[in-house]
């Protein structure tokens, strides 16, 4: 596929602008350039469900539901009919800011929602997506699922692995990457999928890994924070 | 109400509408394999064992959830569903580890149950089996995660019937497992000790009664918990004549399928030693000598004949039946005019089960108050079941039941004649003229009226000492020698012998109390308000 | 036009505008001729568009294939008592599948057209849409459009100023392919574990809140303002008769040309492979071909020459599903795409039904032991025996969808597994 790939180290942006579209930049496919910067806040009207943001500042003990994100979750509040429908969005919240859930802070979304904490807890460890434990402040999940299986998945796992000379599910020491395996991402067009944070990374090969990794340190140089 | 009929394996079913398949099938004496369908819960059609074939469907459905329709023909037997069971019981299996040598549950197990009757002999699966490990769930509870079956019945309990919503399903697919709030535990929910009864398998246990006895050398009585005045039927369960367990057994009209924590846990004084096993009569010099009952029995009459009529001091029991307290009242009663009282203990609040209102561990901390004043009794003493003692001197005393452990050494050697019915030792006892040996509440055959008015049956689950009478029987005796009523033959006729103590008691056998219970009339209601 | 390869043959209705970055915007979408639908759907009034969309026979595209006019009719025809919803599953996690995610992040306007227009057909008040956590791109695209559609009174208390109301809500998941099974993701909007729920009751009489609920993939509703401006008999006329309408096909695996291609229902899928997607890369041959996404049985090399609608791929033994092609070449170890498929459906199951939460791993297991050559001769029996008890057996299929890989492959590929058993020493099998 080498005519569809674009060249190593040329635009690691993976963004899937590929085939025919190769002249689309980043930001047309991503459509960042349309939703521009989203207010912490949480937008208007149906769109202040908590996006996933990965926080480059993630505080462990911060108060939870304070400041902006007390608005938010009032927001988040209105849009559901009953007090236990916000409780994904709402432990979304909690995540942004402190990067996983403890206990405590399961606690305080129970204490916030009036909800059982037995319960919350239950709810919480159903899905993949909630942090039980700390993960790097990059966390980098390889599709190896079948459409990706195919086409390297297996390959691209290891090489991030390998560059970043993790353990799966560990904090690099440098503590910016942890890599994992992910079932399907839902871009089986452009193998090998990768989500890291909240971008998708796509048509990625394990050559591309060491540069993919480069673009990100670089990231987390420029816009400081910590890490972890 | 419409019903509609079915045919459950060639018998036809006439049923409310509404009904399901599985209870359909219970009418009908067939019973449907299942572990997380519960009569008292929701059911979530999870387990899959309860799978039937129901004619013109074209998959088996489950029967705990399926409403009977009009006409429906199923199967619970053909080959489809039995294959369906066999590879569920199988799919347990392949994790759930062979722990029966070690099990508490080896033996009342519905896992061994059904692979008994049904699984296939061998297992296929070589595999190494996930490991979820053990956990404290504080209180008295045990949960072995690897032992768990992921029937949900403890969440939904606690979700639905104690209301504490301790217990949760955490993670998801073969890692699924029950678990609290972290180090939350089930402290705090006073009806906890149900999930161990209902979980099918040897997941939740009770510490208390860990490794203490395979279920096997168990004889189990139906009785009724003494340690308030709910009436919670129960089953105790016995070795070696010594209680080991407490279990709620169904009454719908009382306590459901449930029972307190506290009333569960408090058995250990149904066990206690130091019985009075033997007749004794104080002679002139003070010593209370072992004598057999005849003369015993005829020397007490002698005694009463030769004296006037005198005024009594009844202390009765509200931890003994009603045949018991209500004949010794009735003696009390022939020999003359007095005061008939007895203590309990009370606790400051009741603690309702949310999920089943009707069940509540009562104030009263005894299970038979409300039987002892419908028969004329009235409560004295404080809070903790002491004081209140009346003076005895120049009255008849006449214990039945109680050690007072707190009175006096000297109480009742003012008395003009202390007879004592007793079934444990006390050094107050030692004052008595006269020391009948009775049976305790576990040993007992009688009747005790709940808080409500109902009046429930108790069987005897331990043997008393040898020598050992009931006290109405004793009672009876005395009474027949003193020409003041017939001695009843059983305790049946002891029953219906309340009712010339009082007649809330008329009316009622032990025909209708069945093994249930039923209510006293009540317009006949007597004694100081509804003290619970 | 599909993403990333065009190719002329396409009928371009869903897709027409992937690959346009100026289409997002409600702008954009209005000068391409967006929202003109929605005006006419307000004109015609709930019961005209149900029979506008039962008549153009549109099956709903989550790979169910449930007509979905006839969905649409089985709620309530007031809502003076209840509130009724419309949820939107866009929570696309079927391996091989990537339309929706597509649709959501080029023209999410479409989206939110037909689920206005899908919202007043079904008198809701309230469409709340189920993206999946992972989408957080297509995700704020979608919330930038919703608060474009609030902003211009598209959506909102006044729905182009007819004095109905609709509300639009955007919901992430948390990472759950079994939250796109339609009454796992009302439990997991809701606020509760994603377990799917027994039916009866079905979701029209109660479903999200306890109240009647419609729930409809992405795709299905991208086409409703499509069949609403042009009309059934022209969506009728594309397809076949009972598979009308235009598809959006997920290709992937070993082509040259992998993506989203728009054909007419029934397009032939040998010609999909090979003519519109280049065919095997790498000069290799074919070798198998999932043609709905991992839920469905295998397709051998000899078998795709068959027409891509719903009834042709039942006949030939599979199912259409999702329409997403998972193409496979000679190269491949069908063991181990197989256990992988069957490790993905372990991973993902609730856990609730026995069969599922017990035989997914036990069969990932198995599969994982033939795989590394320490497979036993009956371990082939025992895996057909328990896929067998867990089809039919369930809450819900995910359990049948483990099964279905297992099976197809046993019953056409059984060498392969076979060669494996025979080995002395431990191998891992290449891709």
């Amino acid at each position: 596929m080498a005519d569809e790939r674009t060249p190593l180290g040329a635009n690691p942006g993976h963004a899937g602008e590929t085939g025919e579209f190769a002249h689309l930049s980043e930001a047309d496919v991503r459509g960042s350039a349309y939703v521009g910067r989203r207010p912490l806040e949480g937008g208007d009207h149906g769109g202040v469900c908590s996006y996933p943001y990965q926080l480059p500042n993630r505080q462990p003990d911060a108060p939870l539901f304070e400041g902006p994100y007390a608005k938010r979750l009032e927001r988040i509040r209105s849009r559901y009919p009953d007090r236990r429908g916000p409780l994904l969005p709402v432990l979304n919240l909690a995540q942004e800011v402190r990067g996983q859930l403890t206990p405590d802070a399961l606690t305080r979304v129970a204490e916030v929602l009036d909800l059982a904490p037995a319960v919350v807890r239950g709810v919480a460890s159903f899905y993949t997506m909630y942090n039980t434990r700390p993960v790097g402040r990059f966390l980098i999940q390889v599709c190896t699922n079948v459409s990706c299986n195919l086409c390297g998945g297996d390959e691209v796992a290891a090489a991030f692995l390998g560059h970043t000379d993790t353990e799966p599910g560990e904090i690099s020491a440098d503590g910016l990457f942890t890599v994992i395996e992910a079932e399907c991402l839902g871009a089986c067009g452009f193998p090998v999928a990768v989500q890291i944070n909240d971008r998708y990374f796509e048509n990625v090969t394990p050559a591309d890994v060491p540069g993919i990794l480069e673009r990100l340190s670089a990231e987390a140089r420029a816009t400081g924070g910590d890490t972890g | 109400m419409e019903t509609l009929t079915c045919t459950i394996n060639g018998t036809r079913v006439e049923v409310p509408k509404g009904t399901r398949i599985i209870e359909a099938a219970e009418q009908a004496g067939i019973g449907i394999a299942h572990y997380c369908y519960h009569p008292a819960l929701s059911a979530p059609a999870m387990c899959r064992m309860c799978l039937v074939q129901v004619e013109g469907a074209p998959k088996l459905v489950p029967a705990c959830v399926t409403q009977v329709a009009e006409g429906q023909v199923i199967l619970t037997e053909s080959e489809p569903a039995r294959e369906a069971r066999r590879g569920t019981l199988e799919f347990y299996l392949a994790n759930h580890p062979l722990d029966c040598p070690v099990c508490d549950k080896s033996g009342e197990c519905k896992l061994q149950d059904f692979v008994h009757a049904e699984g296939r002999r061998h297992g296929r699966s070589i595999e190494p089996k996930r490991v979820l490990g053990q956990d404290d769930f504080g209180g008295d509870i045990l949960y072995d995660g690897d032992r768990c079956i992921m029937c949900t019945r403890c969440v939904r309990f606690t979700r639905e019937i104690s209301q504490s919503d301790r217990l949760g399903v955490v993670q998801r697919g073969n890692g699924s497992v029950i678990d609290t709030f972290f180090d939350h535990g089930v402290e705090g929910d006073p009806f906890a000790g149900n999930i161990v009864d209902i979980c099918p398998v040897g997941a939740l246990l009770s510490k208390d009664f860990l490794h203490k006895a395979r279920v096997w050398d168990l004889d189990n009585t139906p009785s009724v918990c003494p340690n308030c005045s709910q009436g919670c039927n129960v089953r105790l369960d016995t070795r070696d004549n010594t209680v080991v367990r407490l279990r709620p057994r169904l009454n719908p009209d009382v306590n459901s399928y449930w029972m307190c924590d506290y009333g569960r846990h408090t058995y250990e004084w149904l066990n206690a030693t130091e019985r009075t096993d033997a007749p004794r009569v104080r002679e002139a010099d003070g010593e209370s000598v072992v004598t057999g009952w005849q003369p015993a029995v005829v020397r007490l009459v002698e005694r009463l004949r030769a004296s006037a009529p005198a005024s009594f001091i009844l202390i009765g029991s509200p931890m003994l039946s009603n045949e018991d307290n209500g004949f010794v009242l009735r003696l009390a009663k022939a020999i003359g005019a007095g005061e008939a009282v007895y203590r309990s203990a009370r606790a400051g609040a009741e603690v309702v089960c949310p999920g089943f209102p009707g069940l509540a561990r009562r104030r009263d901390l005894a299970a038979n108050g409300r039987g002892l004043q419908a028969l004329g009794f009235h409560r004295t003493g404080n809070d903790e079941g002491a004081g209140g003692l009346p003076e005895t001197a120049g009255h008849v005393l006449i214990v039945l039941g109680e050690t007072l452990a707190d009175a006096e050494p000297d109480f009742g050697s003012d008395a003009a004649l202390f007879i004592a019915f007793a079934h444990q030792n006390s050094s107050v006892l030692r004052n008595a003229d006269y020391v009948f040996p009775v049976p305790s509440f576990a040993a007992s055959e009688g009747t005790v009226t709940n808080h409500e008015g109902r009046v429930q049956r108790i069987w005897p689950a331990l043997r008393p000492p040898a020598q050992a009478r009931p006290a109405w029987q004793v009672a009876g005796t005395l009474l027949a020698g003193l020409n003041a009523g017939t001695a009843p033959v059983d305790v049946a006729r002891a029953f219906l012998g309340l009712a010339d103590v009082s007649e809330v008691f008329a009316g009622l056998s032990y025909e209708m109390l069945g093994s249930r219970g039923a209510l006293l009339r009540e317009h006949a209601m007597v004694g100081s308000g509804r003290n619970r | 036009m599909a993403y990333p390869f065009r190719d002329e043959r396409e009928t371009r209705i869903l897709s027409a505008h992937f690959g346009d970055p100026q289409a997002r915007t409600l702008d954009g979408w209005q000068k391409r001729g967006g929202y003109g639908a929605l005006r006419k759907a307000l004109e015609m009034g709930p019961a005209r568009v149900v029979d506008e969309v039962k008549n153009s026979s549109l099956r709903g595209r989550g790979g169910a294939g449930f007509p979905t006019g006839l969905k649409w009719t089985f709620m309530p025809k007031d809502d003076s008592r209840q509130p009724h919803y419309l949820l939107i599953n866009a929570d696309e996690s079927e391996p091989g599948a990537f339309k929706d995610r597509e649709l959501c992040r080029w023209t999410p306007h479409q989206l939110i057209e037909g689920a206005l227009i899908g919202a007043l057909a079904i008198r809701a008040q309230h469409v709340y849409i189920y993206v999946r956590g992972e989408f957080f791109e297509p995700a704020q695209i979608i919330g930038k459009a919703i608060e474009e559609a609030y902003a211009a009174g598209i959506a909102g208390p006044d729905v182009m100023g007819s004095g109905i109301g609709i509300d639009v809500t955007l919901h992430l998941g948390a990472g759950a392919y079994i939250c796109g099974e339609e009454t796992a993701l009302m439990n997991s909007l809701e606020g509760r574990r994603g377990q799917p729920r027994i039916k009866p009751p079905f979701p029209a009489a109660v479903g999200a809140f306890g109240q009647p609920t419609t729930i409809n993939n992405v795709e299905t509703l991208c086409a409703v303002p499509h069949i609403i401006e042009r009309g059934a008999d022209w969506y009728r006329s594309m397809g076949t008769e009972k598979s009308a309408g235009t598809k959006l096909f997920n290709m992937s695996g070993h082509l040259i040309r992998r993506g989203n291609y728009e054909f007419p229902l029934g397009f032939n899928l040998k010609e999909l492979i090979y003519d519109v997607c280049g065919g095997i890369r790498d000069g290799r041959r074919l070798k198998a071909v999932i043609p709905g996404g991992s839920s469905v049985p295998i397709l051998s090399a000899g078998e795709i020459d068959i027409a891509l609608d719903y009834e042709s791929v039942a006949r030939a033994g599979s199912m259409l599903g999702t329409a997403s092609v998972i193409v496979m070449d000679d190269a491949t170890s069908m063991v181990k795409q197989v256990r992988r498929i069957v490790e993905f459906y372990a991973h993902e199951s609730c856990g609730q039904c026995t069969p599922c939460r017990e035989g997914t791993t036990w069969m990932a297991k198995i599969l994982r032991r033939i795989e590394a050559g320490d497979g036993r001769p009956e371990d082939l029996e025992t895996l057909v025996d328990l896929s067998r008890n867990m089809t039919g057996t369930t809450i819900c299929v995910l359990s049948d969808s483990a099964a279905a890989p297992v099976l197809s492959s046993l019953r056409k590929f059984r060498g392969e597994y076979e060669a494996l058993l025979q080995r002395d020493e431990p191998v891992l099998a290449t891709a």
